[in-house]
């Protein structure tokens, strides 16, 4: 399990490291690498140029402000995870690195590059859709900007085209008041999720009064549960949960089947997670 | 061999029975220790095997240049080149004939199987050339069989064109008392139970590195169970004297039955040490382990049970069916299926058992042994037929469990298929769990209390462990013994070697407490020699739970022997008759007299070295050897087809509390419960250690791990640890463990083996307890793994609704 | 200015407070540089995807995967291995080592660098209580403790870091 051969730069300047990318067609980018290399260990993926951009100046940066926390892409989570002023201003980053991996991954693992491999299953590219958090590109063709929600397209399919790399992510505050929840079965800690669900809610007195929900671990994309979020608005804490149920069961007929778990299941689960985010996010105003 | 443990020892503060702090620690510990991966040799070249991407295909041709063009290959073998090597041997007659070729040669018959080896310079090369020829192989695929139904399918493809089909043995005792139990009984219901695909995984993968001397004589350094066992097939493959081969095991990385077998790189890697006169290695990566190393507990137990009212069981027919994979392994791993059915009754008076056990071949990794060799497999079976029968006739089930149990005074108790039970605690670990139990219990039920979405449930194992079991079934050649010599050298130091060998369980540290004890002196002043061909006897190595077992023996005849003749020659120094004299302390004196006194480096230097001062006619020298042979330890099958097969049985009970979450199917073991059972205890902190570990790989088996093949093309599911669930520090918990001690009346110092029992009860307990928990929808697990989806698919059945209707 | 992307690479680190200086492969290993280029074989290799843990090091005082990592990507780093672990003296051990060795924290061996070189890595008091301190230690796989010993081992040597055992941050 060795990789094969490859060559290897490391760019300082993000004009660098695009032009290096653009040297070849099997070009990619090392960030954290806690995919990539695996992937290469396994000659799974076919890497011509490797990219680092460890030491690519300026993105190793994770900056606050009241409305929202940007990370660079060369961030490590663990950086962004034991960040108090983050956590304080995008709780959900907590809530949902404190799933991702081990200690050992997140030390070396980046946000952003989560959210380049897009792995259907991982938590931070539901987080990010469920923000609205925005994500910079930059490549041959100058900068862009594309939502979270236009940016995963598939299992590890992505809006980046060839030759462009994403330079930072920026995760808006949540509405004052609402709580943030990340939810998943998995089968074993730090695995990635069987069935996984990140909930925005804003509740008021009791009842919960509109959510974000994204489901994750269903096959494709991070999938955004639109007919429950319908269904969760007014909804109370002794509320029957069927209609909540259907609502996730009609959002979620593209899940798939694989050796963890079967397609029913997960939807089954995501609806379980949807009930039970719905109880807590309306216990959680009521308490308050 | 007596339990007069007192007789044999001669330290007056014993060292058996203690938990003396392991010597196998420091090298680990410290970064020091020196497992085959970490041997350097000067000019070492390293081997990478190309395997097959097809489970059954013949190998139409392999296009070879590419890769031998490249820079730092340095050789290309395919099996062509082998022609000189042996077939490996094919000693069991009851089974399928195979002939194993050391590199498949035209078909191969499972993904991973090996037809090309390439040397290099170093591993990056090696792989580099390794995918070009995987590139230049063309294939012929063959129609597959992916499970037991495939195979055994009228009109189904099979893998040996000389087979009738693809059963390779099919034994099918009958009973006529178990007929006669039938006709009786009140009811009858049949079932089927599952046990799923698996394997030992050592954290350390397989290897082997190989050197060949100037004078011809070539050294095999394996990560393996049993030394002995492959200089002895690898001499015969490779046409060499025994004596010319040294077959030595490094540190070694754990090996739960996977390092038992023989396998093709271990006859390839030294061949082409020889062959090209270098030294040479092949570290197994962890991709190859998952699909090169043997798997395990894949079996399929259909019963009928005949039973009372009143919950009495009266009988039961098990057809046990063991997926062998492509059967293409060295041991052939067909015995496990023979020992599930012999343990299958467990800790229970229950005689009227009548078992077929069939083996059937499939285009998979070929199955081998894995700690447990079985025994889970037939315990699950067992422990699901009393839940069974206690729920149709209301009985309850740990009063079900009470009656049927055996009790102290049936020792010896012989099983339906001729274990004889010398001993053991059955009834009493089972009532000891339960109290340990129902505060545990009680804990998980108050936890839940305000969660209606949880449900909290027990499961039940009482099993029985065969230790030190005969090997002759299992490789239709070895034995069952063991031997060891210890010598006292001149300055009086001890070094004892034994056949057996440390792949961490600590039988360094325990063959030093035991020769310490004999001869009365410290632990510290006896050094040990395992797992070399060259420097210790010849022993079958480390298995089937019969380490402490075999050095006790084998340590104990050796001793006694050279405690025998040291008397002579101190009653001689000491002028005084031999019968007076005794050994305490490390010293000879007159009995009921400490002084004067004749130390060990004073006897060992008159037998060695100071030689004028040894008795008249007294040959000299201080070493003494012993083959241990279990005396009541049988090999063949009696005329009623029964056999005893080990030496001694260990017992335990195990209860595991389990909460499931009913809306999600996740379950948590609580708290698990273990009453344990393995005669004389050498060092208590190494059995409970085993304990831990087995418990760790049962709970495995019992909700993770499962190897899942591809039911259309037989081509594994899996390549990682992200796919094959070992299970982490947070998904095993917290094991509460009690002993009791009941000696082997017919072993020495009444030790017990205990490798395996940990392994047993974990499948049987989960999918106890989960049933239980969810028995308001009357949900009766059959299968293992018991996953979250397995749980809601229990739930949706009972509830009507039909698993996977919604997908 | 534009950079070359090379086949080969010059790597300057230290490991265990000495200098090394290597040219080698791009594509090569951190764990195979220190295992076979440094000879430094306490660290071992059990799955080479990064998720066993029994290569784990230290870089930079942070615990990573050394077979997820390039050895040209530790350039410039401090590196830590198991060997660096017992203070200098024939039979001392770290507090750490000798705690695993009082509670038979270890059977087989190969997993144990690993471990210690995780735990050597953190602050005790963000993982003292028991389910983050199980949290923290599966990072590692251990196949032959079922981790109990371990946990054992953790918390005896946790608890004499603060002297009480008692705290909890976490």
């Amino acid at each position: 399990m060795k990789p094969a051969p490859f060559d290897y730069c490391r760019p300082s300047t993000v004009a660098q490291a695009l032009e290096a990318l653009g040297s070849s067609e099997s070009s990619r980018v090392l960030a954290g690498g806690q995919s990539l290399i695996p992937a290469m260990n396994f000659r799974l993926t076919d890497v011509s140029v490797l990219v680092d951009i460890n030491r690519v100046e300026g993105l190793d940066t994770v900056a606050c402000d009241p409305g929202g926390v940007t990370v660079g892409a060369a961030a490590t989570q663990t950086r962004v995870l034991d960040d108090d002023d983050t956590a304080s201003v995008v709780g959900g980053l907590r809530v949902a690195l404190r799933h991702v991996g081990h200690l050992q991954i997140r030390n070396r693992g980046t946000v952003c590059g989560s959210l380049a491999h897009a792995d259907p299953a991982a938590e931070l590219p539901a987080l990010a859709v469920a923000a609205g958090a925005m994500i910079d590109v930059s490549g041959p063709a100058g900068e862009r900007q594309v939502a979270a929600g236009d940016f995963f397209l598939g299992p590890f399919w992505t809006a980046l085209d060839d030759g462009e790399l994403i330079t930072r992510v920026r995760f808006p505050a949540p509405p004052a008041g609402s709580v943030t929840i990340v939810d998943e079965v998995s089968r074993r800690a730090g695995d990635f999720a069987v069935a996984g669900l990140v909930a925005i809610v804003e509740a008021d007195g009791g009842a919960v009064r509109s959510a974000r929900l994204v489901g994750f671990g269903l096959g494709g994309a991070p999938t955004r549960l639109r007919t429950a979020e319908a269904a969760i608005s007014g909804w109370a804490a002794d509320h029957p949960s069927d209609g909540l149920t259907e609502a996730v069961m009609a959002d979620t007929a593209d899940a798939f089947d694989d050796i963890h778990a079967t397609a029913w299941y997960r939807r089954e689960a995501v609806a379980a997670l949807t009930v039970r985010a719905a109880r807590r996010a309306s216990a959680t105003r009521k308490a308050a | 061999m007596s339990l007069d443990i007192d007789s044999h020892i001669r330290h007056s503060s014993r060292h058996i029975g203690r938990s003396v702090p392991r010597r196998e620690d420091r090298g680990p510990l410290t970064g020091k220790g020196r497992y085959v991966a970490d041997i350097r040799l000067p000019g070492m070249l390293e081997v990478v095997f190309v395997r097959s991407v097809e489970a059954h295909a013949r190998i139409v041709s392999i296009d070879t240049a590419e890769a031998e063009a490249l820079d730092g290959v340095v050789a290309v073998y395919t099996g062509a080149d082998l022609a000189e090597v042996e077939t490996f041997p094919d000693y069991i007659p009851y089974i399928g004939p195979v002939t194993q070729r050391p590199l498949a040669e035209g078909r191969v018959r499972y993904v991973g199987a090996a037809y090309a080896a390439v040397v290099a310079v170093d591993r990056y090369i090696a792989e580099d050339a390794a995918t070009l020829i995987a590139a230049g192989t063309v294939y012929e695929p063959l129609p597959t069989v992916a499970d037991l139904d495939q195979a055994l399918a009228p009109d189904a493809p099979k893998l040996f064109d000389d087979w009738d089909s693809n059963c390779s043995f099919d034994v099918a005792p009958h009973k006529p008392e178990v007929d006669e139990a039938f006709e009786h009984a009140d009811h009858t219901f049949t079932e089927t139970y599952v046990s799923q695909r698996q394997t030992g995984l050592p954290m350390e993968t397989r290897g082997v590195v190989a050197e060949v001397a100037a004078d011809g004589t070539l050294t095999v350094w394996s990560s393996t169970q049993s030394p002995h066992m492959v200089r002895t097939t690898v001499a015969l493959m490779l046409g060499m004297p025994e004596p010319q081969v040294r077959v030595i095991h490094p540190t070694v990385g754990g090996g739960f039955g996977t390092k038992t077998h023989t396998y093709p790189e271990d006859i390839v890697v030294p061949w082409i040490a020889r062959r090209l006169g270098t030294p040479a290695r092949w570290i197994e990566d962890r991709m190859e382990n998952l699909v090169a190393s043997v798997h395990a507990r894949e079996q399929r137990h259909t019963v009928e049970v005949a039973y009372d009212d009143d919950g009495t069981v009266r009988g039961v027919r098990c057809a046990s069916t063991l997926d062998m994979g492509s059967g293409e392994i060295f041991m052939p791993g067909t015995a496990p299926v023979f020992v599930t059915n012999a343990c299958i009754t467990g800790g229970y008076d229950f005689p009227n058992m009548e078992a077929r056990t069939t083996g059937v071949v499939t285009n998979k990794t070929p199955a081998g042994a894995y700690r447990g060799f079985g025994i889970p497999e037939g315990a699950l079976v067992m422990e699901r037929i009393i839940d069974r029968v206690a729920r149709l006739t209301g009985t309850d089930r740990v009063a079900l469990r009470r009656r049927m149990l055996l009790r102290p005074e049936q020792m010896p108790y012989v099983m339906h298929g001729g274990g004889r039970l010398d001993s053991g605690s059955h009834a009493e670990s089972f009532e000891r769990a339960l109290e340990l139990t129902a505060p545990a219990l009680q804990r998980a039920r108050s936890r839940y209390a305000d969660d209606p979405d949880v449900r909290v449930g027990v499961g039940y194992c009482n099993y029985v462990e065969p230790t030190s079991p005969s090997y002759h079934l299992t490789t239709g050649h070895w034995g069952g013994g063991d031997a060891a010599t210890v010598r006292v050298d001149p300055d009086g130091s001890v070094r004892v070697a034994a056949g057996v060998s440390e792949l961490g369980q600590g039988n360094v540290t325990a063959a030093a407490q035991l020769a310490a004890d004999m001869l009365g002196v410290s632990p510290d002043d006896v050094t040990v020699v395992l797992g070399d061909t060259e420097r210790a006897p010849y022993g079958l190595g480390s298995w089937g739970s019969r380490g402490a077992m075999m050095l006790t023996g084998s340590v104990l005849l050796a001793t006694e022997r050279l405690v025998d003749k040291a008397r002579k020659i101190a009653a001689h120094m000491l002028e005084a008759a031999e019968a007076d004299v005794v050994l305490t302390d490390g010293a000879f004196h007159v009995a009921g007299s400490s002084q004067p006194s004749v130390g060990w480096a004073e006897v060992g230097t008159a037998a060695w070295v100071r030689t004028v001062d040894l008795p008249e006619g007294m040959e000299a020298g201080l070493e003494t050897s012993g083959f241990y042979h279990p005396d009541n330890l049988e090999h063949q099958l009696d005329d009623t087809g029964k056999i005893n097969a080990a030496a001694s049985w260990s017992n335990g009970t195990h209860i595991g509390v389990v909460s499931v979450r009913v809306s999600t199917g996740e379950l948590r073991i609580e708290d698990y419960i273990i009453v344990h059972d393995c005669g004389t205890v050498i060092n208590p902190a190494l059995v409970e250690g085993q304990v831990h570990g087995g418990v760790a790989q049962g709970i495995a088996g019992a909700m993770y791990e499962h190897f899942q093949y591809d039911p259309d093309t037989a081509n594994p599911r899996f390549a990682s640890f992200m796919d094959y669930l070992v299970p982490t520090c947070a998904e095993v918990p917290h094991m509460e463990v009690d002993h009791f001690e009941s000696p082997a009346p017919e072993q020495p110092l009444g030790v017990k083996g205990c490798g395996e029992g940990g392994t047993v009860g974990p499948p049987a307990v989960v999918a106890g307890a989960v049933s239980d928990a969810l028995s308001e929808w009357d949900v009766d697990l059959t299968e293992c793994p018991v996953t979250p989806v397995a749980v809601r698919a229990a739930i949706r059945a009972a509830a009507g609704s039909g698993a996977g209707a919604g997908s | 200015m534009t950079i070359e992307a090379v086949s080969e690479v010059e790597v300057q680190l230290t490991i265990n407070g000495r200098n090394h200086r290597h040219r080698v492969p791009s594509r090569l290993l951190l764990s195979d540089y220190i295992r076979d280029t440094v000879g430094l074989t306490g660290t071992h290799l059990g799955c080479e995807h990064g998720y066993c843990g029994a290569c784990t090091v230290i870089v930079d005082g942070d615990a990573v995967r050394s077979c997820l990592m390039l050895a040209v990507q530790a350039d410039g780093a401090e590196v830590r291995t198991v060997e660096d672990l017992a203070p200098t003296g024939p039979d001392s051990l770290s507090p750490m080592q000798q705690a695993f060795h009082d509670n038979h924290a270890l059977q087989c061996g190969f997993c144990t660098a690993g471990f210690l070189m995780t735990l050597e890595s953190v602050d005790p008091d963000r993982w003292r209580e028991p389910e983050r301190m199980r949290e923290l230690l599966s990072g590692n796989l251990c196949r032959c403790t079922g981790y109990q010993n371990i946990v054992a081992a953790v918390s005896e040597a946790w608890s004499e870091y603060d002297g009480n055992g008692g705290s909890n941050d976490g």
